[in-house]
Formats: structure tokens, C-alpha cells, sequence
């Protein structure tokens, strides 16, 4: 390359958007105070010019990567020429200081976005301006602190590609991205929250505005985490999707605080209540995700994913710290407007079962941040050693989730403010039907642990609560016209997308929580020697050794078993688990191969070295009920979170005033 | 009068879940040691999991191929224990290296369920006669 080489080009671009997007904070601070048109819409561009800027690094970072440019330092440590397009593409997010480009330039997109179709409102100027210093800050990190750009010299002639981890499966292209979404998604509503405490707006408006952000931010959120458990099942080997690691535990935590945030949000819009509350929900949910970062990325605490230490832990503690200081003071200055005045009617209510899972979901962030930070803790007051084994977070978290459950199936059936009354009582006695058949039939089936009996039951009390919540909505309609029933429901499915999406949504967590059952509380693991050619059995399958493989790529060399799984004598399926050495990687990585299946996987991972002598090969063999609903239920999810996200154009005419109250159980 | 009654059950209900978390913890703390610091304090560790570190003690590598079981003797080269584990040994396991190891005494021995080979790259074993740095070697199995 002639002239400017793209490391420089690539630093201009940082640096250039750092300073645009200093401007959007401090040209928008003073243009918010002088309420000076022209300084804010300047301030405006600034996001647009920031995008601009972080577009081109993002776009040199590929271009070096993709072109095997070797001068340019991350391209250097983490890329490799021999490597497919498609991980050369993704080694931007493979470590520390790429990833920090693609969260920086995502969320420049989202402040851009954002400037570019909020309503203009007394909200937007200052919601503009905390997004811009909290870009300030993403792109700050990346140009100073870990800068990727930097130029490398002598030149290497290749480097060692990106951890074979990360590597072995395409989720890896998929999973940061998503996780990033929805970080930077749940910044819009924080600086829409911090906006309002400024401007002593702190009513709901600030909430409605950012409805779809919120939505849009949980629900990526929510993929990334199913995908980031579905990444650890294809990849790690123990045949398992979630191990508590600190890492797993900081993305859950801003989704607890985030899926509280939601459900709070519609007691504010309705009785405006809770206004204290959500703020300090959505500040917990966005101070969640650095320090989440910062335990992560500092090497303070010990985990398989850690990226190991440097500058950027130091500074996302410092930022977490700013962010708290700054909010915490926002509403306590505020706290004359913020205070409740509204009080609980009754607490039997969708407002009061809407607090108690609040209050469930928050006791579950503080369990599992606790679970996280506690050996260092325990280091810091008595110098041991120690870790937080996953029983810990299942018996904290399993009694929690319990109640969740229970409240997400009545919650919706209670009606707002007022007292239950008699329709109620009838729909409650079916759903306690429902719960008593549900754990009745597991038991005849042969479950008896009490964890896995109340979430058969409670799966089948939100089944039943769906059932009554649809039919309460139809029932009445096919009554009164002369649509029929598909007609009805048809059309209460394209008017009530939010609600409806909420029932899709609640029977994606009834799915979940079925396979997190099966999967976690069935599951069979156990190492097998099988000599090649012979036969094994493991819980009630016939495993056949057939024979060895190994095949060749420039990128990597397989070697593995071919595996025969039947059942009473009929074939099920050929699978064939090996192991990948990766070129320019002394580590090899054991690539499971899965059966999937809609009641119980099989899962084989060659545990043993398997080299061309050897006439047996040791098989790690783990059969998982139910862990594909998992998948499935995540799915469903993010379905549900889409269906609610749609425009409802019926409605459109009347977005001022608040929705219908809906007709329940009548 | 209402407030402080939902006030109260907010309280109980984080107070329960403080009773839940707090045993949860005291019953699922895994102490991670080496060998010399579990022969100062035995007793404290009587039926407990625990993760030991240490040197997998050359010469006394076994593994059973037809049953699959492993044995070696784990060092800190103040104190060995003899240490049985179920499966496989990992790729890179071998004499000298550095391991952690999870599971529980029994007898003397110690009953692993979970091994990890840990590269020490700062850490080198000392020569004859020097002092061992104890700290070092837990810093860089840790």
C-alpha cells in the first residue's frame, strides 16, 4: 500500500469521531441550556458525522483484515491469511480491542438513528446529549486506551488467527453482535431517562417515547444470551449451555434488571406509579452492562472467556462509577418530582403482581451479582482463594424463578387498581386444575423432584392462564358479531400486537423454563470406552464405534470417530464428533457432534486422543432431555418481542390517549 | 398505613431471599489451595469440595484404558497427595505440569470429578534446596 497505510487511516477515523462526538456532548449541553435551535441541530449532525467516522474505521478494520494486512496491529495479534472470509470478517469481534470498535460504531448507529427519527420533544435534546457522552466514552476507550491501529514493525508474515473457540463455530459470528444490540438498545432508554430527571419531565413520557428502543434493546438482549448458551453447547464439549461463569452472569444480570424495567414501565403508564423505581431500574440495567465489562475485561475475576487485563477494566469501573454518581444524584435532586404519590389500591392487582415480580427479579440480579463478586470479596477481607460453585446460583435463583413463574401466569389475569372479583376466583380454580393434571401426569411418568414437579405445574398454570387470557378476549367478541372464531382472533392478534406479543413472549418462557427443567435436572453424562468396531449401550441406546476420520483443509485438520446411534436395532443417526487443530493454534479444540432431537439429545465429544494406533476411542456421551426447547423457546421469544414490535396501524389515530382497557376474563 | 405495610413485605421478602442467598453461599464455597496448606488444616476441609492446585509429580502418572481411570500424585513440593480421577486425562496433562483439581479428600486421597491443566509460564520450579514460593505457585494455577 502507497501513501497513508490503513493503521493511520484507521486512527484518523477514531480520533475523528471522538471529537465529533465530544461535540454532540458539549455543543448539545449548551445548546439544551440556551435552548439555542442552531447549536442543537449542529449537535445533532455530530451524531450522524460520528457514525460517518466509525463506519470508515470499521470499514478500514475490515479492509486490513480481508487484505492480510499485517502493519496494522490488531490484524497482526488476532487474524490469520490462511482463515475463511467469513472469520476474517468476524475477527473484528474475536477479541478486546475490535470488539470495542464494533460496540463503539453500533452504538454510534443508534445515537445516529436516534437524532435522526425522535420525535422533537423537551426530552430529545438532553436524551441526544447523554448519548453522546456515553459515545464520548465507547469511542475514547477504542482510540486511546486499546488502540487496534497502531502500526506494526518489522511486519509479521502471518499471525496467529483468532482463539479456536471462537473459530469452530459460525455462532461466533452471530452472538457478540446480538449481545452488543442490545447493550447499546438499552442505552437510548437510560439517556431518555436521564433526559427526563434534567428537564424535571420525570412523568411517563420519557418511557412511551423509548417504548420500542426498550423492546428492541431486551430483545436482543434476550437472543444474545440464548445464542451465547447455544454457542457453549456446540462448541465447549460438556454437552451443557449455561455454567454460571462470570461472564454468562454479567450478561444476565442487565436482563433481569432490563425485564423488570419492562413490566414496570406499564404501571407508570397506567397509574403512574413507580416513576423513582423504573429510573433507577433502567440506570441498574445500563451500569450493569460496564460493570459487567469492567469484571469481564480487568481480570478481576477468573473466568473461561476472560480476554485477561489492561487499561480497560480501570476505565469501565471509573465510567461505572461516573454513571452511577451522576444518576443517583439526578434522583435524588429530582426527588421531590420523582416520589410516588399514587398509592397501591390493592395488592392483589396487575400493579402489585407486577411489583412483586419486580422485587423477585431484582433479588435474583442482587443473588447472582453477589454469586459474582464474592470471591472477591472473600480475597479481599481474608486473602483465600476461593469460587462460587453453580449450586449456589441454582438454589438462590431456582426458588426465585418459581415465583416468577407463578406470577406470570395470575398477573396478567388480575385486572388493574381494582380488587379481584368472581371471574377471577373461576379462572384461578382452572388454572389450579391445570397446575394439579400438569404435576399429576409427571408424576405418573415417573418425576419426582420438587423443583421439576412445580415447574411441570406452573408451565401448565401459564398455559391454562393463556388459554383464559385468549378466551377471555375472544369469547365475547364471537358472541356479539357474527365473525367466527379464526375471524376474532385474527383480528385481536393484528389490534393488541404489545399484548398479544406479551402472550407470545410469556409461552416462549414456558418453553424455556420446560427444557432448562429437562436439561438440568435429567441430564445423563457419563465417559465411554468403545473399541473400534464394537458396540455399547448407554441409557437404553446402542452406540457402534464404526470407524476413524481425519480430514484436511488449509484452515484446520479434523481427526474423529464415526459413531453408529441406534435404538432397539434401528438406526438413528451417524454422528461423527472429532477434534480440530486449528493452523497457527497449538490448541486443539474436541467438536462435539449433536443428535437433535424434540424430547432428549445425544451428544457425543471424543475425550481421548485418537491417534492411528489406537483402537479405542473414549466418547464423552451426555443425553439431555428437552434442551432443544430451549433453543426453540428463545425463538419463540424473540418472535414474540418482534410480533410486539410491529407497527399497529389500526391504532395509529389514537396514540394520544392511553389503550383500551382490556376486557379480562369476562 | 398502607405504604408501610407493603414496606414491611418488601422487607420480608428481602429478607428471605437474604436466608437464601446466604446459606446457598456457605453451603457452595469451593476454597482453592494447594497441598501444603491442606496439610496445615485437614479438618477444615473434612467433606468439602475444594479445587487443589499443584505439580503433577513426575513417575507417578498411571491411567487404566480399559476402566479409565486416573492416577497421579499432586505436589507443591512441601507436601504430595495422591489423587484418583474418573476419565481421560486432557491433551496437554503430563509429568510437571501445573493442575487444578476438583473434588473432595477421602481417606488421604483425593477424589477428583473435574481436572484442568494449567500452563505456568512465569512459574519455574525451584532448584534443589531453594525455598519454594508458595504464593507464585498458587498465582499462576489460579
Amino acid at each position: 500500500m502507497t501513501g497513508m497505510g490503513l493503521g493511520p487511516l484507521g486512527n484518523a477515523a477514531l480520533l475523528l469521531a471522538l471529537a465529533f462526538s465530544l461535540w454532540g456532548v458539549i455543543g448539545g449541553a449548551i445548546g439544551a441550556i440556551r435552548r439555542d435551535a442552531r447549536l442543537l441541530t449542529s449537535a445533532r449532525m455530530a451524531a450522524y458525522a460520528t457514525f460517518l467516522a466509525m463506519t470508515a474505521a470499521v470499514a478500514v478494520m475490515e479492509i486490513a483484515l480481508l487484505t492480510d494486512d499485517f502493519s496494522v496491529s490488531y490484524v497482526a495479534e488476532t487474524s490469520r491469511s490462511t482463515s475463511p472470509t467469513w472469520v476474517k470478517v468476524v475477527t473484528l469481534w474475536a477479541a478486546l480491542e475490535g470488539s470495542l470498535v464494533l460496540w463503539g460504531w453500533l452504538l454510534s448507529g443508534y445515537w445516529a438513528l436516534l437524532s435522526f427519527v425522535a420525535p422533537n420533544t423537551p426530552l430529545r435534546p438532553w436524551a441526544l446529549t447523554v448519548m453522546a457522552g456515553v459515545q464520548t466514552f465507547f469511542v475514547g476507550v477504542p482510540a486511546i486506551l486499546t488502540p487496534p491501529f497502531q502500526t506494526v514493525s518489522p511486519i509479521p508474515m502471518d499471525g496467529p488467527g483468532p482463539n479456536p473457540l471462537l473459530q469452530n463455530h459460525w455462532m461466533m459470528a452471530v452472538h457478540p453482535v446480538l449481545m452488543y444490540l442490545g447493550f447499546v438498545g438499552l442505552t437510548v432508554p437510560f439517556a431518555y431517562a436521564m433526559a427526563a430527571l434534567i428537564t424535571r419531565l420525570p412523568g411517563s413520557e420519557w418511557m412511551t417515547q423509548t417504548r420500542r428502543w426498550t423492546l428492541i434493546g431486551w430483545g436482543f438482549l434476550t437472543a444474545a444470551i440464548i445464542a451465547g448458551g447455544w454457542w457453549s453447547y456446540e462448541v465447549l464439549g460438556w454437552g451443557g449451555y449455561w455454567a454460571w461463569d462470570p461472564v454468562e452472569n454479567v450478561s444476565f444480570l442487565p436482563w433481569l434488571t432490563a425485564t423488570a424495567f419492562i413490566h414496570g414501565v406499564q404501571v407508570q403508564e397506567r397509574r403512574r406509579m413507580l416513576k423513582a423505581w423504573n429510573l433507577l431500574l433502567i440506570t441498574l440495567t445500563f451500569s450493569l452492562t460496564l460493570l459487567g465489562t469492567f469484571l469481564t475485561r480487568s481480570g478481576v475475576v477468573s473466568s473461561v472467556h476472560a480476554f485477561g487485563d489492561g487499561p480497560v477494566g480501570p476505565a469501565f469501573l471509573v465510567f461505572f462509577l461516573i454513571v452511577m454518581a451522576f444518576s443517583l444524584g439526578l434522583v435524588a435532586w429530582r426527588w421531590d418530582q420523582v416520589r410516588d404519590r399514587a398509592d397501591l389500591d390493592h395488592p392483589v392487582s396487575r400493579e402489585g403482581a407486577i411489583l412483586a415480580g419486580n422485587v423477585l427479579l431484582l433479588a435474583m440480579t442482587f443473588a447472582v451479582l453477589l454469586g459474582t463478586i464474592f470471591p472477591l470479596i472473600v480475597e479481599a477481607f481474608t486473602g483465600d482463594k476461593v469460587t462460587v460453585g453453580a449450586p449456589f446460583f441454582d438454589q438462590a435463583s431456582l426458588p426465585l424463578w418459581m415465583g416468577v413463574l407463578f406470577l406470570m401466569g395470575v398477573g396478567p389475569l388480575l385486572p388493574w387498581r381494582r380488587a379481584p372479583d368472581q371471574t377471577l376466583r373461576s379462572n384461578l380454580a382452572w388454572m389450579l386444575g391445570a397446575a394439579a393434571v400438569g404435576a399429576a401426569v409427571a408424576a405418573a411418568f415417573g418425576i419426582r423432584g420438587v423443583y421439576p414437579l412445580l415447574t411441570i405445574a406452573l408451565s401448565a398454570w401459564n398455559l391454562a392462564s393463556l388459554t383464559l387470557l385468549i378466551l377471555g378476549a375472544v369469547v365475547p367478541r364471537v358472541r356479539i358479531g357474527t365473525r367466527s372464531v379464526a375471524q376474532v382472533l385474527r383480528s385481536y392478534a393484528f389490534e393488541n400486537r404489545r399484548r398479544f406479543g406479551s402472550m407470545i413472549v410469556h409461552f416462549g418462557v414456558v418453553v424455556l423454563a420446560l427444557g432448562i427443567m429437562g436439561s438440568s435436572a435429567y441430564r445423563l453424562d457419563e465417559q465411554i470406552r468403545v473399541d473400534f468396531g464394537a458396540t455399547t449401550t448407554f441409557a437404553g441406546l446402542e452406540l457402534t464405534a464404526v470407524d476413524r476420520f481425519m480430514e484436511r483443509t488449509d484452515q484446520r485438520i479434523s481427526a474423529g470417530a464415526v459413531v453408529d446411534v441406534a435404538r432397539n436395532g434401528t438406526p438413528l443417526a451417524t454422528l461423527r464428533p472429532r477434534i480440530n487443530t486449528f493452523a497457527g493454534q497449538q490448541m486443539t479444540v474436541p467438536t462435539p457432534a449433536v443428535l437433535y432431537r424434540p424430547l432428549y439429545d445425544i451428544y457425543l465429544n471424543v475425550s481421548s486422543s485418537i491417534g492411528p494406533g489406537q483402537e479405542f476411542v473414549v466418547l464423552r456421551v451426555v443425553r439431555s432431555p428437552l434442551v432443544t426447547w430451549i433453543w426453540v423457546g428463545g425463538f419463540i421469544v424473540a418472535l414474540g418481542t418482534l410480533y410486539a414490535l410491529t407497527p399497529n396501524r389500526r391504532r395509529v389515530a389514537v396514540t394520544s390517549r392511553a389503550g383500551p382497557e382490556e376486557p379480562v376474563g369476562t | 398505613m398502607k405504604r408501610w405495610i407493603y414496606g414491611l413485605l418488601g422487607v420480608g421478602v428481602l429478607v428471605f431471599a437474604g436466608v437464601l442467598i446466604q446459606r446457598a453461599l456457605s453451603d457452595s464455597l469451593v476454597y482453592f489451595i494447594l497441598p501444603s496448606e491442606y496439610a496445615a488444616d485437614p479438618g477444615d476441609y473434612q467433606d468439602r469440595r475444594i479445587r487443589l492446585g499443584g505439580i503433577v509429580s513426575p513417575g507417578t502418572v498411571a491411567f487404566d484404558d480399559t476402566e479409565l481411570r486416573l492416577a497421579f500424585e499432586v505436589t507443591d513440593s512441601l507436601e504430595t497427595y495422591p489423587v484418583r480421577h474418573f476419565g481421560t486425562p486432557p491433551e496437554l496433562f503430563q509429568e510437571n505440569t501445573g493442575v487444578v483439581i476438583e473434588g473432595r479428600f477421602e481417606d488421604g486421597v483425593f477424589v477428583s470429578d473435574n481436572l484442568l491443566v494449567k500452563h505456568s509460564e512465569v512459574y519455574e520450579a525451584p532448584k534443589d534446596g531453594e525455598p519454594v514460593d508458595i504464593e507464585a505457585l498458587k498465582d499462576t494455577l489460579q
